[in-house]
């Protein structure tokens, strides 16, 4: 299990992945936009997106937890 | 009529300071997870290389008839000592007596630390675990008479030995009142996160004062100092903590008048990495991961990333060209669009002080979108404290290198940039008083309000200043140095580096304006 937590605060601009989907290491999970700057976030590893705490236009803040991965 | 027992009570009095505060003391210690102090010096130094200073310093207890029965030892413990075959001063308390506040001749030691340093010439670590003065005086029996007038200022040593030799200081345990300033009076500090806290005055002064209760890892555990500034790195344990500050100490050289030490480097200097061609996406929106180019241009795993928890939008830290120390300063586009925050001008400002004290040349990757704007970074004083990056840039002597990577912008940029500095710009370079984005609405601001479609309008203007944002007018007109290839970065920069290393012997020695903390 891999939490994914956000390095910093902003609103989700592109959610790429539902509950359920099985993703590949370095696949693009979601993008966050913070100050006009599009933030991919990355799988760090293979797995399914056991959770998923976040939803496009969501205002999010730093150390929020997003999805989470099981390898 | 032999000196025997003298020499006998030297030997009981050494062996009576080693006990510290007494196995009851010790044992307490560790079953806090924490070593004592001695064990503290054991892991730092190489084997067999501690030279201490005052072992016997301390109050002895006599009996009724005169004979020595115990011995309260110094809790500060200085001496010399070899970190990788390079001599050192360290020091720090002994928190098993008196919780780390000083004894009489405790003080004594722990202040001769930054003298002692200033002296030799030879670096200062510092492993702290103690607190500050009590009401109590250090004899515990009353406060003590304040010093004469005549007395050196305390502070004065500590001030010289961050202008003269390396310091480093770990906070190991809780850390209050004097020693929490001398920690962060460092080039480099490191908490423990499993075992250290760092408060200027502890619970029970908290809620005395201002009814405020907390305890002292709310007050000021690693979550709280590791982000804003207080000390530059967080370690997991105290051995981690030691293997920070060998690290640091591996790029400095021991004083001021002396060169960074050059390791041998087996990464060929003309090593071109192909990632670097796409490192930066074409959509100006996308952010990418300045880490992955630092990583990728400087000597392979040299980079030591220094406050890597404040100040985010600004990356700062140590780093070998070619086996030679140089100071690696890069924006983080995915904090805060990189941009200049309060917080992170501090950072800068002393990063670049670090480098300009041991004559480090110093290496900017460029991101810079100007200061951060809106009314938290107002209330922040964002233009002061970047106005100080800005003018400390202005001001320093050692030999710059500054790659333009992406954007460089309004005042901001110009701290990226010091005197004369040497400019390769990649073709994703963008440069100018402020981004298209912010900028179009305000200059064109009427023409936009007259539009059929002011947003069209908007957009369309964007889109053709940006257009215009091609790198090659920039070399043209010789803005830069060089348009380069990114993946030529760090030959460039080796073959930079060659260039100014022989400019360095010139500028040792005491640097013109010191490192604050």
């Amino acid at each position: 299990m891999t939490n994914i937590e956000l390095e910093t605060g902003g609103s989700v601009w592109k959610l790429l992945v539902a509950e359920g989907d099985a993703v590949e290491e370095g696949q693009t999970l979601f993008i966050l936009e913070v100050m006009k700057m599009e933030v991919p976030y990355e799988a760090p590893h293979a797995g399914t997106v056991a959770a998923l705490h976040i939803a496009e236009g969501d205002s999010v803040a730093e150390d929020d937890l997003a999805l989470v991965i099981q390898a | 009529m032999s000196w025997k027992p003298e020499v006998d009570e030297i030997k009981q009095r050494r062996a009576f300071a080693l006990g510290q505060g007494g196995p009851e003391a010790v044992a307490k210690q560790h079953g806090q997870n924490r070593l004592t102090i001695r064990e503290r010096v054991d892991q730092l130094l190489d084997p067999g290389s501690f030279e201490e200073l005052g072992p016997v310093a301390g109050t002895p207890v006599y009996n009724e008839a005169g004979e020595l029965v115990s011995y309260d030892p110094a809790n500060f413990i200085l001496g010399f000592g070899k970190v990788n075959g390079r001599r050192i001063i360290v020091g720090g308390e002994d928190f098993t007596m008196r919780g780390g506040s000083p004894s009489p001749a405790g003080l004594r030691k722990s202040v001769y630390a930054e003298d002692l340093a200033v002296q030799y010439k030879v670096p200062l670590i510092r492993l702290h675990e103690g607190s500050g003065g009590s009401v109590g005086g250090t004899s515990g029996q009353g406060p003590n008479l304040p010093g004469p007038v005549n007395a050196p200022s305390r502070f004065r040593s500590v001030a010289q030995a961050m202008a003269t030799v390396p310091v480093a200081t770990a906070a190991m345990g809780a850390v209050a009142g004097l020693p929490a300033g001398r920690l962060v009076a460092s080039h480099f500090s490191v908490m423990s996160k499993s075992t250290a806290q760092i408060i200027t005055a502890g619970p029970a002064v908290v809620e005395r004062a201002m009814g405020e209760k907390k305890t002292k890892d709310e007050l000021g555990g690693w979550k709280i100092h590791t982000k804003n500034g207080t000390v530059d790195n967080g370690a997991d344990d105290e051995s981690a903590c030691v293997e920070e500050i060998k690290r640091f100490l591996s790029y400095m050289p021991d004083n001021v008048n002396q060169l960074a030490p050059v390791v041998e480097c087996d990464d060929p200097t003309d090593r071109c990495e192909e990632s670097l061609l796409e490192v930066v996406p074409r959509d100006r929106r996308v952010a990418f991961e300045m880490r992955k180019i630092i990583h990728a241009v400087f000597d392979h795993g040299s980079f030591f990333e220094m406050g890597k928890g404040y100040g985010r939008s600004q990356i700062t830290g140590l780093a070998r060209l070619n086996g030679q120390t140089v100071g690696v300063w890069g924006n983080d586009c995915k904090f805060l669009a990189g941009s200049m925050t309060a917080d992170g001008a501090h950072k800068a400002r002393r990063f670049m002080e670090l480098c300009e004290t041991f004559s480090f040349p110093i290496v900017t990757l460029v991101d810079e979108p100007g200061f951060m704007i809106g009314s938290q970074a107002e209330r922040e004083a964002t233009i002061r404290h970047g106005t100080s990056a800005v003018l400390t840039a202005a001001m320093t002597t050692v030999p710059w290198a500054a790659v333009m990577v992406r954007r460089s912008f309004g005042v901001a940029q110009a701290a990226h940039y010091g005197p004369e500095t040497y400019v390769l710009a990649w073709p994703s370079a963008e440069s100018g008083p402020l981004p298209v984005e912010g900028g179009v609405a305000v200059a064109f601001r009427r023409q936009i309000e007259a539009a059929p479609d002011p947003d069209a309008k908007r957009r369309e203007l964007e889109e053709m200043l940006a257009a215009k944002q091609s790198p090659f007018p920039r070399a043209e007109a010789l803005s830069v140095h060089d348009l380069i290839d990114p993946r030529e970065t760090r030959p460039e920069l080796c073959k930079w580096l060659a260039r100014v290393q022989p400019l360095l012997p010139d500028l040792l020695g005491p640097s013109a304006f010191a490192i604050r903390p």
